[in-house]
């Protein structure tokens, strides 16, 4: 994660020069999950970054790195358009991807294209940060590791039940039975 | 007591010497390795659901392991209840002679074998509670020890290491501790 946020810092390329008066974004992609796992939401938020003195526009962000085969979209676009970002200003976008396959992952960087100011025919592109290689773990493993197991705990004490309850019960009886004639006065 | 009629002193004999006999007549034998293995059986099942372990995988393991718990734990019941029987039996005395002596009050004729009656009695009622109180204790101790040692000692370690000393150390440590004389 804070190799991840470090990497925000550290830009993506840019294809022009920034003139004085350009506006220059700054993409960052990262991963909020602590763990990768088979079959559950991965949640990935793509931050934009206006840090050039004139508004962008004609934003388009797109991230290929999802292909339909090894993860289902469950929420958010991984091509989205943004029409104006001011100066100085930052907006984020958050998508979520479930995983169909566990195993190694290499999370590329997504891609930007803009305006560098209003008006302007020329079109920048930027690369986001990097979130890099990930472990996505299988279901299995994981529901071993933290799964309650609730059910098999209980279908484990009916099963002890009789081997523990039917002697203790038979003792008991025995005891009592003969214990409240001991205590009996003739 | 002083001798009487052979037969009668050949009988309470019989009884006494049954009460010091460690051996089990064949159906509380029978009653033992019946319990001792659906107790040691019972453990393959958190094995499966809980450890996730391949039971197909491991099944020679399993039957091992599940017969000599068996075996372990059949021995800690008659040890523990032969133990238990001797403090039972004076314990219940009383009581015993109370009830047949309340039983036998009206009629003359048997009050002669009531001596007879009350040891027999109290031999039964001995081994009744001793026998079920064995198996209940012994039980209750050996789930405990292996739900111990395999969640919380052994977590994370292979299945083979995890079974096999959890059902080792548990079925092993009780019948060692059966075999105490002292209380």
């Amino acid at each position: 994660m804070l190799k991840q946020f470090l990497l925000v810092l550290t830009v993506g390329i840019s294809q022009l020069n920034a003139d004085d008066g350009s506006a220059r974004l700054l993409l960052a992609k990262q991963i909020h999950n602590k763990y990768l796992v088979e079959g559950m939401d991965i949640v990935v938020k793509y931050s934009l970054y206006n840090v050039g003195d004139n508004a962008a526009t004609n934003i388009q962000v797109s991230d290929n790195g999802f292909r339909n085969e090894d993860f289902e979209l469950v929420s958010g676009q991984t091509q989205f358009k943004l029409d104006r970002l001011g100066p100085g200003t930052n907006t984020s976008q958050t998508v979520v991807v479930r995983p169909r396959k566990f195993g190694y992952f290499n999370f590329t960087a997504a891609e930007v294209n803009y305006s560098g100011s209003e008006g302007s025919s020329v079109v920048l592109t930027g690369l986001s940060s990097d979130p890099g290689q990930g472990v996505i773990i299988a279901a299995r493993d994981y529901e071993k590791q933290f799964s309650s197991h609730f059910l098999d705990w209980a279908a484990f004490a009916v099963m002890t039940l009789p081997s523990l309850g039917i002697p203790f019960a038979l003792w008991w009886s025995s005891k009592s039975k003969y214990e409240a004639i001991a205590l009996k006065k003739d | 007591m002083a001798p009487k009629a052979g037969s009668k002193m050949t009988r309470e004999e019989e009884l006494l010497l049954e009460g010091f006999n460690k051996n089990v007549s064949t159906k509380s034998s029978a009653l033992f390795y019946g319990n001792a293995f659906i107790v040691s059986a019972i453990p393959v099942w958190l094995y499966w659901r809980v450890h996730t372990v391949d039971v197909a995988a491991y099944a020679i393991m399993f039957v091992i392991g599940t017969l000599v718990s068996t075996w372990l734990l059949a021995f800690a019941y008659k040890n523990t209840k032969h133990v238990l029987k001797h403090k039972l039996a004076i314990k219940r005395e009383a009581a015993v002679t109370k009830e047949i002596t309340k039983k036998l009050a009206d009629d003359k004729k048997i009050s002669k074998k009531k001596d007879e009656r009350i040891l027999w009695k109290k031999n039964e009622v001995a081994e009744y509670e001793a026998t079920t109180f064995s198996i209940f204790y012994n039980n209750s101790l050996f789930l405990a020890i292996v739900i111990f040692a395999s969640f919380y000692v052994l977590n994370g370690a292979s299945p083979t290491v995890n079974y096999g000393l959890s059902i080792g150390s548990a079925s092993g440590l009780i019948a060692l501790l059966s075999t105490g004389t002292k209380s």
